[in-house]
C-alpha cells in the first residue's frame, strides 16, 4: 500500500445553520494529482480550511504525511491557494512574497532566489519589465494571480492544496498553471485542487472525490470511477429529425438521461438496458444515423448522474 | 519566533517606509504646537494687546467716579507691558480711543441707555457701562452692555478698572490725596508656583502640569492614531483575504501579536524622534532663554520611577486598546462599519480625556483619584494626576495592576474574536454571536 499524503477520518463540521460537512473520508495517496469535485455549497472549501487546521473539525481526525495536522511543522510542508485570492495591495510584489515565504520558515535570502526563479518562469519578470518591483495593485488580475501562485510553491511544499486554481485564468495561464500542476506531480509532490470544471479534472486528475451536501458521493481513480458507470452510455447523432429522435428517446423508457450536446446526444441508458433494441427503435424512426456509439461517460455525466440524486442544497451559496 | 518576527518586521517596515509616518512624524510635533501652544499664546497676546477704551460709561454716582475709571483705564493701557516693548522697537502704535463719560441725574440713566444703545448700534461706540448709586455701595453693581459684551478678556480689565478706581475713592474719601490713592491701588500682584514633593522642590507648579498635560495628550494621541491604524490594518487583511493565506501558515494569535507589536513599534519609533527633538530644542531654547535673562524656570524633575510608570502605561494602554481595535477590525467588512464599530472603544478614550481638564485643576481629587484607577482611563489620567501630585505608591500599584489585568482580559477576548472573524465575511455579529465566538473559538 502506498503511503497517504492525506488521511481524513470522518470529520464532520457544523455551523450553527447548517452541516458543512459530514463524516467525510479521504485518503489520498502520496504523488498524486487529487480533484475535489462538488458543486457550489458541497464543502469544499470547509474541509480544504480543515486540511490546513484554519478551523477545526468537530469531529474526526486528519492527518498528513502521518502526522496529525495541527503538529506546525508538518502544515509548513503544505502549499495553499485559498479561493479568494487576495494580497496586501500597497506592498512591493518581491516583499510580498518574501513575506509569505517567511512565514513558512523559509530565510529571506533562500526566499529571494526562489522569487527570481519563478518570477521569470511565470513571465513576471522579462528582460524588459520586471514585476516584482511594482506593487501588488499596479498588476493585472492575472497577474496578480500568478504571483499568489507563486506564493503558494516558495517552501518547495510536498502538499499543494489548490481551492478553484482555474477560476478567472485566461486559457495562457490556465495553462500555465497546469503545466506547473503536472510538473510538480513528476517531481513527487501530491496535488489537491477543487474545482467545479469538470473538463479539468478529467485532464488531470489521478483521482477524484465527489462531494455534495458535505457527503461523500464517490471516490477512486478516474479509470475506475469510468468503468463503474461505463457501458451504459451511448453518443447519438443524427443528420435530420433532431426533434423527433429527441421525441423517442424521452418516450423511451430504457433511456435514464438524454443530454443534448448539440452536436450530438450523450444518452444515458438505465442498467439494464438492451442497447440493440434502442438502436432498432431509432433506425424505425426513420432518421439518418451519424453516430452511434456505446463510450465511457465523461466525469460530467457521472457528476450530473451522481450529484443530480443528491441535489444541491438550496439557498447555499459560496463557501464550498 | 521567526514567524512572529517575520509579521512584526513586515507590520514595522511597511509602515515605517509610507509618506504617511514621514509626514507625520515631521509635522506631528509642529501640528501639536500649534494647536496646544497657540491658543494659550493668543489668549495671553488678546489680554495684553487688547486695551480696551473706546466705550461709554454712564454716571450717575455724581461723584466722578466714571471718569476716574476712564483714567485707570488709560493709565493701564499706557503701562502695558506690551506697548511699552513695542514703543521701544519703534512700531506704530494704535491710537488709544477716548474713554467718553457722560454723568447723568439718577433718573436720567434711562434716556441715557437708549442714546447709548442707539450709538451701539450705528457702531458709535462699542458698549456702555451705567454706574450710578449702587456702584458706591458695598455691593459695587454695575453693568455693561456693547457689542463685546462677551469677551472675558475685556470684561475682567473693564471690571478691574472699576476696581481700581473704587478703591481710590474710597482712599481719597479717608482723606488721602488722590495722586497717593490712585498710586496706591495700583499695585500689581503675581504668584510664581512651585511644586514640592517628597524629593524637595519639584519645579514650577505651572510647567509641572504643561508637562503633564502634554503627556496625558501624547499618550492619547498615540494610541488612538496607532489604535485605528490597527483596525485599519485588521480589515484590510480581511478584505482583502489575505488573511486566509497568513492563518493557513501561523496562528491568527501570532499575527495578533505580530500585528500589535509592529504597530506599537512604529509608534514607540516616532516617540523616541519626537523626543529627541525636543531635547535638542529644549537644551538650546533653554540656553537662548537663559542667556537673554528673560524666562528662568527649571522643567520638572522626572524621577526613574516616573519615567517607568510612565513607559509602562504608555505599553499597557496602548495594548489594551490595541486589542481592542483589533477585535472591531475582525468584526467588520467594511470601513465605513468599522467606523460605526469603533465607537464604543474611541467613547471610553474621550471619556478620559475631557477629564483632563478638571482633573488638572484638582488633581487629589476623588475624580482624578477614581479615573487615575480605571483601567480604560488610567493610561491617560495617572500620568498627567503623576506629574501634578504626588500619589500614594499604592496608588499606582493597584492602576498598573487593574491595567495589567484589563489589557490581559482584552488580549484574550479580541484573540477569540479575531480568530473567527478574520474569515467571516457579510453582516456584523450580534452581541449574542460575538458571546458564542468568544466561548467557542
Amino acid at each position: 500500500m502506498t503511503e497517504l499524503a492525506l488521511d481524513i477520518r470522518a470529520i464532520s463540521k457544523s455551523f450553527a445553520e447548517h452541516t458543512a460537512v459530514d463524516g467525510l473520508s479521504l485518503a489520498i495517496p502520496k504523488g498524486s494529482v487529487y480533484g475535489l469535485l462538488g458543486p457550489n455549497g458541497a464543502g469544499k472549501t470547509t474541509t480544504i480550511r480543515m486540511i490546513l487546521n484554519i478551523i477545526g473539525p468537530d469531529s474526526g481526525s486528519i492527518s498528513i504525511f502521518g502526522s496529525p495536522n495541527t503538529d506546525r511543522r508538518v502544515i509548513d510542508r503544505v502549499g495553499y491557494l485559498p479561493e479568494e485570492r487576495g494580497l496586501y495591495k500597497k506592498m512591493q510584489v518581491r516583499r510580498a512574497l518574501r513575506f509569505l515565504a517567511e512565514l513558512k520558515g523559509v530565510s529571506g535570502r533562500e526566499a529571494d532566489h526562489r522569487i527570481v526563479w519563478w518570477m521569470e518562469r511565470l513571465a513576471l519578470k522579462t528582460p524588459e519589465k520586471d514585476w516584482g518591483l511594482a506593487k501588488i495593485d499596479e498588476l493585472s488580475r492575472g497577474m496578480q494571480q500568478k504571483v499568489q501562485f507563486i506564493g503558494t510553491l516558495l517552501h518547495d511544499p510536498d502538499l499543494v492544496i489548490l481551492d478553484e486554481p482555474f477560476s478567472g485564468l485566461d486559457p495562457i495561464n490556465a495553462q500555465a498553471l497546469k503545466d506547473v500542476m503536472v510538473e510538480l506531480k513528476q517531481r513527487g509532490k501530491t496535488v489537491i485542487f477543487s474545482t467545479h470544471l469538470m473538463d479539468n479534472a478529467e485532464r488531470l486528475c489521478d483521482s477524484v472525490c465527489i462531494i455534495a451536501r458535505g457527503k461523500k458521493v464517490l471516490d477512486g481513480t478516474i479509470a475506475t470511477v469510468k468503468a463503474e458507470h461505463g457501458a451504459n452510455t451511448v453518443a447519438l447523432s443524427v443528420s435530420s429529425g433532431r426533434e423527433v429522435i429527441a421525441a423517442m428517446l424521452r418516450g423511451d423508457p430504457a433511456v435514464e438521461r438524454v443530454d443534448d450536446q448539440n452536436r450530438y446526444f450523450e444518452v444515458t441508458l438505465r442498467r439494464d438496458a438492451d442497447k440493440q433494441a434502442l438502436l432498432r427503435a431509432i433506425v424505425a424512426t426513420g432518421v439518418e444515423i451519424e453516430r452511434f456509439e456505446v463510450v465511457q461517460p465523461s466525469l460530467h455525466q457521472i457528476f450530473l448522474e451522481k450529484v443530480g440524486a443528491t441535489g444541491v442544497e438550496p439557498g447555499m451559496t459560496g463557501h464550498g | 519566533m521567526d514567524r512572529l518576527m517575520a509579521v512584526i518586521k513586515r507590520e514595522y517596515l511597511e509602515r515605517v517606509r509610507t509618506k504617511w509616518f514621514i509626514i507625520s512624524t515631521i509635522f506631528g510635533p509642529v501640528f501639536l504646537a500649534v494647536i496646544m501652544v497657540l491658543p494659550g499664546l493668543l489668549t495671553v497676546r488678546n489680554m495684553r494687546a487688547i486695551q480696551v477704551t473706546d466705550f461709554r460709561i454712564i454716571d450717575a454716582t455724581g461723584s466722578g467716579l466714571g471718569e476716574r475709571v476712564a483714567r485707570t483705564l488709560r493709565d493701564r493701557a499706557e503701562r502695558d507691558p506690551a506697548r511699552i516693548a513695542a514703543a521701544e522697537a519703534g512700531t506704530a502704535l494704535d491710537q488709544l480711543a477716548e474713554t467718553e463719560v457722560v454723568p447723568t441725574p439718577a433718573d436720567g440713566v434711562a434716556a441715557a441707555e437708549s442714546t447709548a444703545t442707539a450709538d451701539v448700534m450705528a457702531g458709535v461706540t462699542r458698549g456702555y457701562m451705567v454706574i450710578d448709586s449702587a456702584t458706591l455701595s458695598s455691593t459695587g453693581k454695575a453693568r455693561y452692555a456693547g457689542k463685546n459684551a462677551s469677551s472675558i478678556a475685556e470684561m475682567n480689565q473693564i471690571e478691574a478698572a472699576l476696581r481700581g478706581a473704587l478703591v481710590s475713592q474710597r482712599l481719597e474719601a479717608a482723606g488721602i490725596n488722590s495722586v497717593r490713592a490712585d498710586s496706591i491701588s495700583r499695585v500689581r500682584a503675581d504668584m510664581e508656583t512651585e511644586r514640592i514633593t517628597s524629593n524637595g522642590r519639584g519645579g514650577s507648579g505651572l510647567v509641572s502640569a504643561i508637562f503633564g498635560f502634554v503627556i496625558a495628550f501624547l499618550l492619547y494621541m498615540m494610541i488612538i492614531l496607532y489604535g485605528q491604524n490597527i483596525l485599519r490594518g485588521v480589515l484590510e487583511e480581511k478584505t482583502t483575504r489575505v488573511a486566509e493565506v497568513v492563518i493557513s501558515s501561523i496562528s491568527p494569535e501570532t499575527l495578533l501579536a505580530g500585528k500589535v507589536i509592529g504597530v506599537g513599534a512604529v509608534g514607540l519609533t516616532q516617540q523616541l524622534i519626537w523626543l529627541g527633538f525636543a531635547v535638542g530644542i529644549g537644551t538650546y531654547g533653554m540656553a537662548m532663554a537663559t542667556a537673554s535673562g528673560a524666562v528662568a524656570f527649571t522643567l520638572p524633575t522626572v524621577t526613574v520611577f516616573q519615567m517607568v510608570a510612565l513607559i509602562l502605561y504608555f505599553l499597557l494602554g496602548y495594548t489594551f486598546y490595541a486589542a481592542l481595535f483589533a477585535a472591531v477590525g475582525a468584526m467588520c467588512s467594511s470601513q465605513e462599519e468599522a467606523a460605526q464599530a469603533s465607537q464604543p472603544v474611541i467613547m471610553l478614550l474621550v471619556a478620559a480625556v475631557i477629564m483632563v481638564q478638571p482633573i488638572m485643576t484638582n488633581p487629589t481629587g476623588t475624580l482624578g483619584t477614581v479615573m487615575s484607577i480605571l483601567p480604560f482611563s488610567s493610561p491617560i489620567i495617572m500620568p498627567l494626576v503623576m506629574s501634578g501630585t504626588q500619589v500614594p505608591a499604592w496608588q499606582i500599584a493597584t492602576s498598573l495592576g487593574g491595567l495589567l489585568l484589563a489589557c490581559l482580559g482584552a488580549i484574550w477576548v479580541s484573540a477569540r474574536i479575531y480568530r473567527v472573524g478574520l474569515l467571516m465575511t457579510g453582516k456584523r455579529p450580534s452581541m449574542k454571536e460575538l458571546m458564542r465566538w468568544i466561548r467557542y473559538a
